[in-house]
């Protein structure tokens, strides 16, 4: 051990217990229990949790073939395709609430007007898959970015879905993530976008989820992971950026808080940690005390880890505790891509899949829609240890540096 | 990740809609979960029901008073579900229902599902539609104040947009005074200060009038993350003393004169580090060298004593400022 905190301590530091964590997660994806009714809506996310959290445990050989089948057939289930007339809500929904079993023509009609694609289970469900190695063919990509371009507000945020949504910062970091793994940008307005995060800078440099609310750390990554991946990263000038690291860097207690004078929680382990990756400063962190607080999350019984020693684990606070630990290089986990929050692993499969769509492009018709994208040149070049590099070309913006409100 | 209960909710009176004789004329509609369906949940009867009945009314589009009730049961099992809400508003639009009943009803659900996003969601749309927020403020200090969360980020959210939208400033900052003097460490409190303060604009005096309500706050609790942050934004913020700490005598004064007391809080030291590293990069200043001694030696203490986790960003702190001072000496010469 280099760290020369860690000398004094003479007790052997506590092990994560991996293969607990991937039974743990594996439980998931099969049956959940009636009391989590409430997370009908969102089942894709923990399709998420469990998938991605298995891959960062280089675990997912413990997902059978069939059931691997099963979660992917399972996703393309809930992709949205609109129809010429009808509203441009193309993605992915989460639940199946609104597909109704029958064959009667007129009511499976009528249902698809409540059936629309909603971003964070559009990104959750692309991270699936591509995290499964599936090659994305089954796609209209233009379809899907149409979606994303109609829930942009004029003010550059985004909503969940084409109605009754609200819309914030955490849409905003969805859409550049199904952009960026599309590699098409489209109708979205990436100076919008920029602009509103910008607005949401607050006085202590922290964003915050709309325009003055209070800076969080959740909505930090949201706003600096989709900088990065929209290429406008470099957008923020470097006295700036200090000023964000420092108000990161003081969210650490031991583990980390989301907010001043808010308690810790595992889950800020991850969005404070991923959100410094981002900025090249995670290494100023203290890293023992970030795992001793997160081993202290985690159930030696069951596995997983929650937000609060002595806390139920859920399979949110425990994808995001492993990520967070995948950060400081825990043995025995992979490397963790900050601003996609998938595994390098499956990051480099979806880097593949760029060359292949771009050969294609090129090769292709001049009419194909998505090579006349200019999406090609706004791209981030990640380096395969994560570190971003925006292509200082990328933007042809000329709008004034970000300033905090 | 919360549970639901429904049992609370829905009483020991519950009538399952297939023996409810006006419900005789609706098939209930199951859901198609695919063949081989994965995280699947296992619905309890009473939810597997409702969301049939629910399915049914969207897929013939009715938009009665039986299929508002009907929304009213299945949002109470799940309050997350988006489309049922949206589904809500368009019966509420159809029969033209009063929407007074509508924000009563989600006063009560909002004090039972306070950190749900769909319920404030549909609540902003209610008060859009009334084009009346004179509920708002006293809805959103019930949840703050009340229900013992003086920090739920969906109500301040709330709070802001109803007080932007319908221009409700008038008594924020008093409201804003009593949370920060209930709990100086309230950060939401002291970002609605600043809320505030921005809209009435950054006047010198107003500027002036902040530091000493922020300098009075740390005299109190000087270990407090959230007034030092309000008290250097507001500095950075104000084109009077055009951003600059050192531009604002009184406040130098305060914090040396805390530090000389022998005061240690890591958010002084930080104070104290950002001042003399801005004198020190200052081009006319003829003491830079002694200005950048005290940054290093500060940020030393903090690596050593006061702020050990953060060691390694002190000492990143120090360097960075060693190179940014080689820079510009550089720049001098050529």
């Amino acid at each position: 051990m280099s760290c020369h905190i860690d000398m004094e301590d003479k007790t052997e530091p506590e092990p994560v217990l991996l293969s607990k964590h991937a039974k743990n997660l594996l439980r998931f994806l099969n049956m959940l229990p009636a009391r989590m009714a409430s997370h009908d809506n969102t089942r894709s996310t923990i399709v998420f949790f469990a998938v991605c959290g298995l891959d960062v445990l280089n675990s997912l050989n413990l997902v059978p073939p069939q059931l691997r089948q099963d979660i992917i057939d399972w996703i393309y289930g809930g992709l949205v395709v609109p129809r010429d007339n009808e509203k441009r809500c193309g993605g992915f929904m989460g639940c199946r609430a609104m597909v109704p079993l029958t064959e009667d023509a007129d009511v499976l009609a009528c249902m698809r007007k409540y059936q629309w694609g909603h971003l964070a289970m559009t990104y959750t469900s692309i991270a699936v898959l591509v995290t499964l190695g599936d090659d994305l063919a089954r796609l209209d990509r233009k379809s899907i970015v149409d979606g994303v371009a109609a829930v942009q507000r004029p003010e550059g945020s985004f909503s969940a879905c084409i109605d009754g949504s609200e819309d914030d910062m955490r849409f905003v970091y969805c859409a550049a993530t199904i952009c960026h793994m599309l590699d098409y940008w489209g109708d979205v307005d990436k100076e919008a976008m920029f602009q509103f995060i910008a607005k949401s800078l607050r006085y202590d440099y922290g964003f915050s989820q709309e325009l003055e609310g209070e800076a969080h750390g959740g909505t930090t990554f949201c706003a600096l992971a989709a900088l990065q991946l929209s290429g406008q990263l470099h957008r923020l000038d470097a006295a700036t950026v200090e000023r964000i690291k420092r108000w990161l860097i003081f969210r650490q207690m031991d583990g980390f808080q989301g907010r001043p004078n808010k308690p810790v929680d595992t889950c800020y382990s991850f969005w404070i940690g991923a959100s410094l990756c981002i900025l090249d400063g995670f290494e100023l962190t203290d890293y023992a005390k970030n795992r001793e607080y997160i081993l202290s999350t985690q159930d030696t019984l069951v596995g997983g880890f929650a937000k609060w020693p002595q806390a139920t684990p859920d399979p949110f606070h425990t994808y995001l505790g492993l990520c967070g630990l995948a950060f400081t290089g825990e043995p025995g986990l992979s490397a963790v891509m900050p601003s996609l929050n998938m595994s390098m692993a499956a990051y480099v499969h979806l880097q593949h899949l760029h060359e292949v769509w771009r050969a294609k492009s090129k090769e292709g018709s001049e009419d194909n829609d998505l090579a006349i994208s200019s999406a090609v040149q706004h791209q981030l070049k990640l380096t395969k240890d994560g570190e971003a590099i925006a292509t200082t070309t990328a933007t042809t913006s000329t709008s004034p540096l970000i300033s905090a409100q | 990740m919360g549970d639901s209960s429904d049992d609370e909710y829905l009483g020991m009176e519950w009538i399952p809609y297939s023996e409810r004789p006006e419900w005789s004329d609706v098939a209930p509609l199951p859901q198609d979960d695919g063949p081989n369906p994965v995280v699947s949940i296992a619905y309890s009867q009473k939810f597997r029901e409702v969301f049939d009945y629910m399915r049914a009314i969207i897929a013939c589009g009715e938009k009665s008073q039986r299929a508002l009730d009907l929304t009213t049961d299945a949002l109470r099992l799940n309050p997350a579900n988006y489309t049922v809400w949206q589904y809500r508003r368009d019966i509420l639009r159809e029969l033209k229902a009063d929407l007074n009943v509508e924000l009563n009803y989600l006063s009560e659900v909002i004090g039972q599902n306070s950190k749900n996003y769909q319920v404030w969601h549909h609540r902003r749309v209610i008060v859009e539609m009334l084009n009346d927020a004179s509920n708002e403020l006293e809805l959103t200090e019930n949840a703050l104040i009340n229900d013992g969360d003086a920090k739920n980020y969906h109500a301040w959210q709330h709070r802001q947009w109803a007080i932007r939208t319908f221009n409700l400033y008038d008594a924020e900052l008093s409201f804003v005074d009593r949370l920060i003097g209930e709990d100086q460490r309230n950060n939401s409190a002291w970002n609605q200060r600043f809320f505030v303060i921005k809209h009435y604009g950054f006047s010198p005096n107003l500027v002036d009038q902040e530091l000493i309500y922020a300098m009075n706050r740390i005299r109190i609790i000087k270990n407090n993350e959230s007034a030092w942050n309000y008290l250097v934004g507001v500095i950075r913020q104000s084109k009077y003393g055009y951003g600059l700490l050192n531009n604002h005598p009184a406040v130098v004064e305060f914090a040396e004169e805390l530090y000389q007391a022998g005061n240690r809080s890591p958010y002084l030291m930080a104070f104290l580090i950002d001042l003399y590293q801005e004198q020190a990069l200052q081009q006319d200043i003829s003491d830079r060298e002694q200005k950048a001694r005290k940054v290093y030696g500060l940020c030393d203490d903090m690596s050593n004593k006061h702020d050990v986790i953060r060691r390694k960003y002190w000492q990143y702190v120090a360097n960075h400022l060693k190179d940014q001072l080689n820079k510009s000496s550089e720049q001098a010469m050529a």
